[in-house]
């Protein structure tokens, strides 16, 4: 359906729209290990139960794909398109930044946004430091390639974060990129009250009283069904949500919670069926043990999120960041750190990747001292190469600390920002130079998703174009196998259908270990293979 | 009809000889070498006899084979296709042994086995050869013939050797500085090879089809053709598949037909052989030689005529006549034969020897397979890289292509590289569908290696598993 249409549908036909978030909730909640075989699974009831979007794609989760999943992003859109027919497909991108974590050139936008508008219907976008221009040129492809539109303003609360900073966003935003747009409130971090939600939609829509809004929430502090209630009160149109039987703590809050709440004020949920809705959530109950060990290793409501603001996922990954640093005992200390770094930063957004550059300064400076070990992205931060500070700027001494430190050339703080500061033009990439470079390295002609992948992780998506040479498509694989600890018992079997639907069957007959090599026999599909593995020093080891 | 029958040979053709020989109730004896005791041809046969320690040196010697069917009383050997098959010292010693040797007598074989006497008989016999000369003299005296016969049939000219065949000891020169070095070095060749240095020189044709006429002799005056093949589809002269009929004009196709009758006539021809013809693009056809022995490619004369060639030629060895006349012979549908090999197409069709993890064939209405391979067999490195041959009938043309590709898709090969993915080019390939093709076929289609290696998908999530399973957790979900 054309972007028109949708919006227009959205505009004329009372009633709030749910989006399913299963994207957050595994960034959130599963450390992004939530598998293809999961979200396969479930996918007809989601499809059945009316949801007006499903969030798949996008954020941390694309990195995690091709690292840790050992998936092909565009194959996972796929997949997930043909099975949810119904249901419009949503991504999350950051912008510039893509999926990843610094600027990329234009024509590498233009190109993955071109790509994924195969799959995707609905663009949501932010800017971590809601710098409007930042998202042009992103904007601009999926206008082109006539999808929807969802350009975010990132939510904060404290110095600064005032209805009217907000609504002169809401301004830029409709200059900048027209007004064909649902403007997301990207609320990453659970903060403010219903209250302070309320006032806030309340205040942009006295500006643009047409402007289709949606909510973006996370129920770290438990508070979120309230200030969704407040939202959709104040006349939101779509809001984010989760299937209850991922219980998420740090992700979106559960559905079907907030559809009662909504028939009992009165409010309509067009095309919503309940039924689906639970159905889901008993599947996922029993699948959402699988991925147990990729949890916080603190689970429940997190009412201090207010102070520090991470939001969920970067809060899980800080806190295992911790552990590996020995730091777990002085945790209070690197979250009390985060928070005066974040206000001498300038109170921004703690986003992505914002909050990874705030968390790792904060854990850098109670390791190392105070701004003593700055890295690269800290300086590019003060440099204003992702955008100017919103609010106010840091220190001078800050400024001297970080961007003089470490210079052999003796240019002084404020001569380095002269020269220096600013955001950076990127030179297009020279996408046939590139797609040669990254056929020579795979030895066969590359497709144009694998180009788009290659040109944002160039190293990942490489090691990922082998493994799938190597393995083929492993996603196929239950995800108990995937995540597995311990070797097979003899007589152990895994059982999977493939993609048409045919079933097959992997039994394990039996494995002979010796000191630098283990032999595992097999019937596969019933004709009977032997494999050996080499441990060799290497972690993976050489087949036979 | 013998008892027992010694199958000098290895591989599908030993299985497929096996099979027409226990149908008529007869005994069957292998041989092998000890580097080739886990061969497929051992299991099917009645007895079993190591005959050295190869590699393939054994099967080529006479004495011991002969020994071997002495010890294990067989009255009869089959040689098969290649190794002694057209050797003819060994007919001669079987015979001298007091062993039936099934497939034409000593003489025959020298005669047709010598390109030049062959074409001296044919000639006689009033079938047009391709112009050729003599055996070349050594020195400046053959350089001189070689200038004169250059001059009157221009370039391509072929440099074969006596003693070759099957597509061996050919060269082809475009110029004279060509032809005088390919006759120096095609006589070096051809002393290493065959153990014979002389060399003769031939027209070349450009972009000839290649011909052959399946015929049988029974000894009593009984000559009889069993149709044409069309075998142009060569790579490097040696042929890669094979079809009957030919699809020649009716006229024409009877004109060859008879021809190759006559020529086995005028070489006092017993058993099954093959005249073979070279047809230019103007349809005019040139005796090539004649193959002594079965033919890889027999089966799909078979499958076109329901006579069971190799069960022929065990009955005229016999003493008996054929059990069939030119007017039982009738032909129906199309018939298109594979050699599958374990060759790597995408690096010059290198063998690739080792183990088969897994194998799968297809079958189903018309589909003939005639293997030699098993799952868990180490195929050797010693001996050819023949896996299968694949044969496939069908009512019409389009109908045994469809099935071609049917069958192509049936087969799961895991552990070694075939030529399964090139061949699946071909059958999806407009001009073979179309019928267009000659020997320039396979050098004029690059674009037919242009394909995916195709490995199992499950095999490949099984090595995965393997690897989970080795190390206690999966390296790749936490790199």
């Amino acid at each position: 359906m054309p972007a028109g249409e949708i919006l227009d549908f959205l505009r004329h036909t009372p009633g709030v729209f749910l989006t399913n978030n299963e994207r957050d909730v595994s960034q959130s909640d599963f450390k992004c290990r939530i598998m293809p075989q999961t979200t396969l699974k479930v996918a007809p009831y989601r499809d059945a139960a009316g949801y007006f979007g499903f969030e798949i794609f996008g954020g941390a989760t694309v990195h995690i794909d091709l690292m840790k999943k050992q998936i092909n992003p565009f194959e996972k859109l796929r997949l997930v398109r043909k099975a949810m027919p119904n249901t419009l497909i949503q991504g999350l991108c950051r912008g510039r930044n893509l999926f990843g974590y610094r600027p990329y050139p234009d024509n590498v936008i233009e190109m993955t946004v071109r790509l994924l508008s195969k799959y995707i219907d609905i663009w949501r976008m932010y800017d971590f430091l809601n710098h409007i221009p930042n998202l042009v040129v992103a904007a601009n492809a999926v206008k082109e390639a006539g999808k929807v539109l969802m350009p975010c303003l990132c939510f904060s609360t404290g110095v600064g974060h005032t209805d009217d900073f907000y609504v002169q966003k809401a301004e830029e935003v409709l200059s900048l990129l027209g007004e064909n747009i649902i403007l997301c409130i990207k609320n990453h971090s659970a903060l403010g009250s219903p209250a302070r939600i309320a006032k806030l939609v309340r205040a942009i829509r006295k500006s643009f009283p047409d402007l289709l809004i949606s909510y973006h929430g996370h129920n770290t502090d438990g508070n979120d069904l309230a200030r969704l209630m407040a939202a959709v009160q104040e006349g939101v149109k779509v809001v984010e949500v989760a299937d209850h039987g991922y219980g998420g703590i740090y992700s979106q809050a559960p559905a079907l919670s907030l559809i009662q709440n909504l028939h009992d004020y009165g409010f309509k949920t067009p095309g919503l069926s309940i039924a689906p809705v639970l159905d889901a959530s008993d599947i996922l109950r029993l699948e959402r043990r699988l991925y147990e060990k990729f949890t916080s290793p603190f689970q429940g409501f997190d009412p201090t999120v207010k102070r520090h603001k991470l939001p969920g996922g970067a809060l899980s990954l800080a806190l295992e960041q911790a552990e590996k640093a020995g730091l777990m005992e002085r945790s209070h200390e690197v979250f009390s750190e985060l928070i005066e770094v974040r206000e001498e930063l300038g109170n921004i957004w703690v986003v992505t990747p914002g909050s990874q550059i705030l968390w790792s300064t904060a854990l850098s400076n109670v390791l190392n001292g105070r701004y003593e070990k700055p890295s690269d992205d800290l300086k590019r931060l003060l440099l204003r190469r992702y955008g100017p500070f919103p609010f106010y700027d840091p220190h001078e001494w800050i400024f001297q600390k970080v961007l003089q430190g470490g210079r052999t050339d003796g240019k002084r703080w404020d001569e380095i920002l002269a020269d220096e500061a600013g955001l950076q033009e990127l030179a297009d990439e020279d996408l046939k130079a590139r797609l040669l470079q990254l056929e020579a390295q795979i030895k066969r002609p590359a497709t144009d998703e694998e180009l788009c992948m290659y040109l944002q992780f160039p190293r990942d998506a490489l090691d990922f174009i082998k493994f799938e040479e190597r393995f083929g498509q492993t996603w196929l694989l239950p995800p108990d196998v995937w995540f597995r600890k311990g070797g097979f018992p003899d007589g152990a079997r895994i059982s999977f259908a493939d993609e048409t639907g045919k079933t097959h069957n992997i039994d394990l007959i039996s494995t002979q270990r010796t000191a630098d090599s283990v032999q595992t026999s097999f019937l596969v599909d019933y004709h009977f293979q032997t494999y050996t593995t080499q441990l060799s020093k290497n972690r993976a080891g050489q087949n036979s | 009809m013998f008892k027992k029958l010694l199958v000098a040979n290895r591989g599908e053709i030993a299985i497929r000889i096996m099979r027409s020989a226990q149908e008529l109730g007869i005994k069957t004896v292998a041989v092998y070498e000890e580097t080739d005791k886990t061969a497929m041809h051992i299991m099917h046969a009645d007895e079993a006899i190591c005959i050295g320690s190869g590699p393939r040196r054994d099967y080529l010697n006479i004495e011991r084979i002969i020994q071997a069917a002495q010890s294990s009383q067989a009255e009869a050997i089959h040689p098969g296709y290649g190794f002694l098959a057209e050797n003819p010292a060994f007919s001669k010693q079987c015979t001298e042994a007091g062993l039936v040797f099934v497939g034409p007598p000593p003489q025959v074989i020298i005669d047709m086995g010598s390109k030049v006497i062959a074409r001296r008989v044919m000639a006689e016999a009033g079938i047009p050869a391709i112009p050729g000369t003599q055996v070349l003299p050594a020195g400046v005296q053959g350089e001189q013939i070689a200038t004169v016969f250059a001059e009157n049939h221009r370039f391509p000219i072929m440099v074969k050797a006596v003693a070759g065949g099957g597509g061996r000891g050919i060269r082809v020169a475009q110029n004279m500085e060509e032809l005088v070095k390919f006759i120096e070095v095609g006589r070096s060749e051809a002393k290493m090879a065959f153990g014979n240095d002389e060399v003769y020189l031939e027209k070349g044709l450009t972009n000839p089809r290649h011909i052959e006429v399946q015929i049988l002799a029974d000894g009593r005056g009984n000559v009889i053709h069993l149709g044409t093949r069309n075998c142009s589809i060569q790579r490097r002269h040696q042929k890669m598949i094979e079809i009957a009929p030919a699809f020649l004009p009716e006229e024409l196709s009877n004109t060859i037909c008879d021809t190759a009758v006559r020529a086995a006539r005028a070489s006092s021809y017993l058993s099954a052989g093959t005249v073979e013809f070279l047809l230019d693009q103007d349809d005019n056809y040139y005796f090539l030689e004649v193959n002594t022995r079965i033919q890889v490619e027999h089966t799909v004369t078979e499958m076109v005529t329901g006579i069971d060639i190799v069960r022929e030629q065990l009955l005229v060895a016999a003493g008996q006549p054929l059990s069939v006349a030119q007017s039982d012979i009738f032909f129906r549908g199309t018939a298109i034969e594979l050699r599958i090999t374990a060759e790597d197409p995408k690096n010059n069709f290198m063998p690739n020897p080792g183990l088969i993890e897994i194998y799968q064939s297809p079958g189903g209405h018309g589909v003939r397979m005639d293997g030699a391979v098993y799952q868990g067999y180490e195929i050797p490195r010693f001996y050819d890289s023949m896996l299968c041959k694949l044969t496939v009938y069908g009512h019409t043309w389009r109908e045994a292509v469809d099935r071609l590709r049917r069958c192509l898709d049936g087969f799961v090969i895991a552990g070694v590289k075939t030529t399964i993915p090139y061949y699946k080019q071909i059958v999806t390939d407009p001009d073979f569908i179309g019928q267009n093709f000659d020997t320039s076929y396979i050098e004029k289609h690059p674009q037919l290696l242009n394909y995916q290696e195709e490995v199992p998908p499950m095999g490949k999530l099984a090595i995965l598993v393997a690897e989970i399973n080795a190390l206690g957790f999966n390296p790749y979900a936490e790199g």
